[in-house]
């Protein structure tokens, strides 16, 4: 569970309580009359064993307490424990005083006396402290508890018998949250003060978010808290008188426009004791969702988003520069608003002079109004010439929302003087400079325009004229397929194909075999080699394979007669030749 | 008139009207570069940014733009340029040196000037003009293909045919694979915030460094939405950064 930031860490206590504070081992509290707060120091026993545990609490109350406050010196005692530390701010009868409390838990070495020193803290002190140390342990037992601090001291003794059904009186109790907006409609970049106001008739101890705020389409920055009177301010609440103290406020900017909403948060507020048979106990209170309307900017060139009240200003750390030195000009925003938005300065053109990206400082503090103060913006400025140069006005646009409309502040012009020598002696040189540049102090520019390389297609115009060949392709071997089959036949062969044919020719010549057999290994090789001849083929080749084929299938088909081998190795040397010739 | 006496006619009068096309640019160009030697950077820069719009663009110009945007300290401009230039004339060895100059002056690493890996590939395709090779090959092929079906070519006409084809669509793969890159800019501010949304009111969300070069997902106005070389999305106003892929739209903020 988070704790409130600020000073609401701790508990609201009203009147009665404070008489219960103290323990058997309560100290003298010196009150000076002219200190602003007072400091106590107690034990909760005098007399313990040495097995036993001592608790010491040191309480500042006031305005202007130390920040520090030293653990005292201890006798025949060591820290075991702490410190623990609180802030609290009290509501006793109605007024409201604030108090931090340390708490220390001692442990006894041995049998014997023991003291607590004095408390020295804002230059008051308190008693030393006595305490007897006997042996074993004398204090009763307390049960087990994880945080030795979670149980209030002063705690009902009925709780465990009845704790449950005495805390339903705090649920009836008037106790009231409140998130307030200063306003409920602005534009983009304007600011709204958010206060959360406690609202109650009761004595408060505790106060915590069970939830904490969502802050969704607004940049968020903490204000202090009002100062009211420490008895809070009376207020109306639903018809029901309450006394209402502030408890947290908020500097909100709308990021972006529309209806924006704060959805609720809930807080745990925690109710003292006011007497012995009351328990006190805790309840939850949320606020109401809260709704903001927020314009829009209007947009404008050169507009950075600035909304508030600003003033443009320049100016120059030196009115004369010998050439070849920089002078710096600082341009700064002042005013009230989201100066925090704004993080960069105008443009700075100086002609005649090197001007370098500038170095930007804040100095920026939220208040209800925005966040003021004046943000600058540092430019090294290098003259390259000498003579007077002149700079012109620099505008800052915001947006005046009293006005409704972007207000351009603009800076007076300046004027920097520039003393004697002669250009580019000792001017500092951009780390950027070409090697060229460099090494010649002129800059490499080239004299003729040359044009962009001509024409080319764009990926559209490629792609299509890629898919426009891939057509043209298939279209051609579309027309070879349905005229003439010479994509298929003689082209289709294989260099395997051919080579395999020729091998088979060879054979004819080589090797004894029928007529039949030669004729139809001839066949078979000009066959695979040059596939099949469209009877529309009338091409030179076409009319060639024909009449091969026509011989080879004479001699095959022909009687035995006589000899037919001369034949069939003329046959396989022109099938051989057609084959090299056209496969 | 003869035909005959046309065709110089038209040639001479497509020279005249090309050369007074230039001569204005040429003039312009010139005094933009006196401006430079005479130390008036902003002048300079803003005529340099004329004759880009008017579509004079060419590596020279971006070059001598890039000069004097370093002359001015503005290394982020500088870089946009010469990655322009280097963009129109990826073959520049000059600008390639002043290119890895640069980004070592902006301590920038390779990676985030070169966000994007096909347009690599893009420089490539324009450096060696692989798109007019793929025409010229497929122009090859479709005659080589018609020949032999014509008959008319020599033997291995099919085959020639194949091969130039397959190497214009080899060729032409490589500048259309190109035309994928998305397309990038380049920050010409220190520091130039990255906004959660496309407005001056949005919130910061990050910064980007001079000269890092982030890929546009998308354009709204003044407003571009980038990644930049961490992975994070954001808004960026136009004013801070560049685009590499076409001529700067607007007058540049001098």
């Amino acid at each position: 569970m988070r704790r409130l930031r600020g000073l609401i860490a701790g508990a609201l206590l009203l009147a009665a309580s404070p008489g219960g504070a103290g323990g058997p081992g309560e100290t003298q509290s010196p009150q000076d009359r002219n200190a602003q707060f007072t400091l106590r120091s107690e034990v909760d026993a005098h007399k313990i064993g040495v097995q036993d545990p001592l608790q010491l609490t040191i309480t500042v109350e006031g305005s202007n307490a130390p920040d520090e406050i030293p653990l005292p010196p201890l006798v025949n005692l060591e820290v075991t424990a702490g410190p623990f530390q609180s802030s609290q701010i009290s509501i006793v009868n109605g007024r409201m005083s604030q108090s931090r409390t340390l708490s220390y838990v001692l442990q006894p070495r041995a049998v014997g006396k023991a003291e607590i020193g004095a408390v020295q803290a804002g230059g008051q002190s308190t008693a030393p402290i006595a305490v007897d140390v006997v042996a074993g342990a004398i204090r009763p037992k307390e049960p087990q508890r994880q945080d030795p601090f979670g149980r209030d001291p002063l705690g009902d003794p009925f709780e465990d018998m009845f704790g449950a059904r005495r805390r339903g009186r705090s649920e009836t109790l008037r106790v009231q949250m409140e998130a307030q907006p200063s306003r409920s409609r602005l534009h983009v970049g304007e600011p709204l003060v958010l206060t959360y106001w406690l609202y109650t008739q009761a004595s408060v101890a505790d106060l915590q978010f069970k939830e904490a705020p969502q802050y969704a389409g607004f940049w968020v920055e903490d204000l202090e808290r009002e100062k009211v009177s420490p008895s809070g301010e009376a207020a109306s609440l639903e018809g029901q008188s309450y006394r209402r103290f502030p408890i947290l406020r908020k500097l909100l900017f709308p990021t972006k426009a529309g209806t924006l909403t704060i959805p609720a948060s809930v807080f745990r507020v925690g109710i003292a004791r006011t007497s012995f048979f009351d328990a006190g106990g805790t309840i939850e209170r949320p606020t109401k969702p809260v709704t903001i309307t927020v314009d829009p900017l209007p947009d404008a060139p050169g507009f950075s988003g600035a909304v508030g009240h600003f003033k443009a200003t320049a100016s120059l750390d030196r009115d004369t520069v010998p050439l070849g030195e920089a002078a710096t000009l600082r341009f700064r925003v002042e005013g009230t608003g989201n100066l925090k938005w704004v993080d960069r300065a105008p443009e700075l053109l100086v002609s005649g002079a090197k001007v370098f990206p500038p170095q930007s400082k804040s100095d920026l503090r939220t208040t209800e109004s925005g966040v003021s103060g004046s943000r600058s913006w540092e430019f090294v400025v290098v003259p390259e010439t000498s003579g007077a140069i002149e700079i012109k006005p620099m505008a800052f646009s915001y947006f005046d929302a009293g006005a409704g409309k972007i207000v351009s502040s603009e800076t007076a012009p300046l004027t920097l003087k520039v003393a004697g020598g002669t250009a580019a002696a000792g001017l500092p040189q951009a780390p950027g400079l070409s090697a060229a540049a460099r090494a010649t102090g002129a800059l490499p520019l080239r004299s003729e325009l040359d044009r962009h390389a001509g024409w080319a297609p764009g990926p559209r115009l490629l792609a299509s004229l890629v898919g426009l060949a891939l057509v043209l392709h298939a279209g051609l071997i579309g027309l070879g397929m349905r005229g003439g089959g010479s994509y298929g036949s003689a082209h289709a062969a294989s260099s395997r194909s051919v080579r395999a044919a020729l091998r088979e020719l060879e054979r004819v010549s080589r090797e004894p075999m029928t007529k039949e057999q030669a004729a139809a290994l001839v066949e078979k090789a000009l066959d695979e080699a040059m596939g099949g001849i469209a009877d529309a083929d009338d091409s030179e080749r076409a009319g060639a394979i024909r009449a091969l084929l026509d011989d080879v299938r004479f001699v095959r088909y022909a009687p035995q007669l006589g000899d037919y081998s001369e034949k069939l190795k003329d046959l396989a040397a022109r099938a051989a030749e057609a084959v090299r010739r056209w496969a | 008139m003869g035909v005959s006496a046309r065709g110089p006619l038209l040639a001479g009068l497509l020279l005249a009207a090309a050369s007074a096309a230039a001569g204005p640019s040429e003039d312009r160009f010139r005094e933009a570069n006196d401006l430079v030697r005479s130390g008036d950077y902003p002048r300079a820069i803003a005529i340099y940014g004329e004759l880009a719009r008017a579509g004079a663009e060419s590596a020279t110009l971006y070059w001598n733009w890039a000069q004097a945007a370093t002359a001015r300290g503005a290394h982020g401009e500088s870089l946009w340029a010469l990655l322009r230039a280097r963009e129109l004339d990826p073959g520049d060895r000059a600008v390639a040196r002043d290119v890895e100059r640069l980004r070592e002056a902006l301590n920038l690493d390779r990676a985030e000037i070169a966000p994007e890996p096909l347009a690599v590939a893009g420089r490539f395709a324009r450096r060696y003009r692989l798109d007019l090779v793929a025409l010229g090959l497929l122009a090859l092929s479709v005659a080589a293909h018609g020949a032999a079906r014509l008959r008319r070519a020599p033997r291995g006409g099919l085959r020639v045919a194949g091969a130039t084809l397959v190497l214009a669509v080899a060729a032409a793969a490589v500048p259309l694979a190109a035309s994928f890159a998305r397309p990038t800019a380049a920050v010409v501010r220190r520091g130039a915030p990255l906004v959660d949304a496309a407005s001056p009111s949005a919130d910061a969300t990050g910064t980007l460094r001079e000269g890092e070069v982030v890929p546009v997902l998308e354009a709204s106005g003044d407003w571009l939405r980038v990644e930049d070389n961490a992975g994070a999305r954001g808004w960026v106003h136009q004013a801070d950064v560049r685009r590499l892929d076409t001529a700067p739209a607007a007058q540049p903020r001098d």
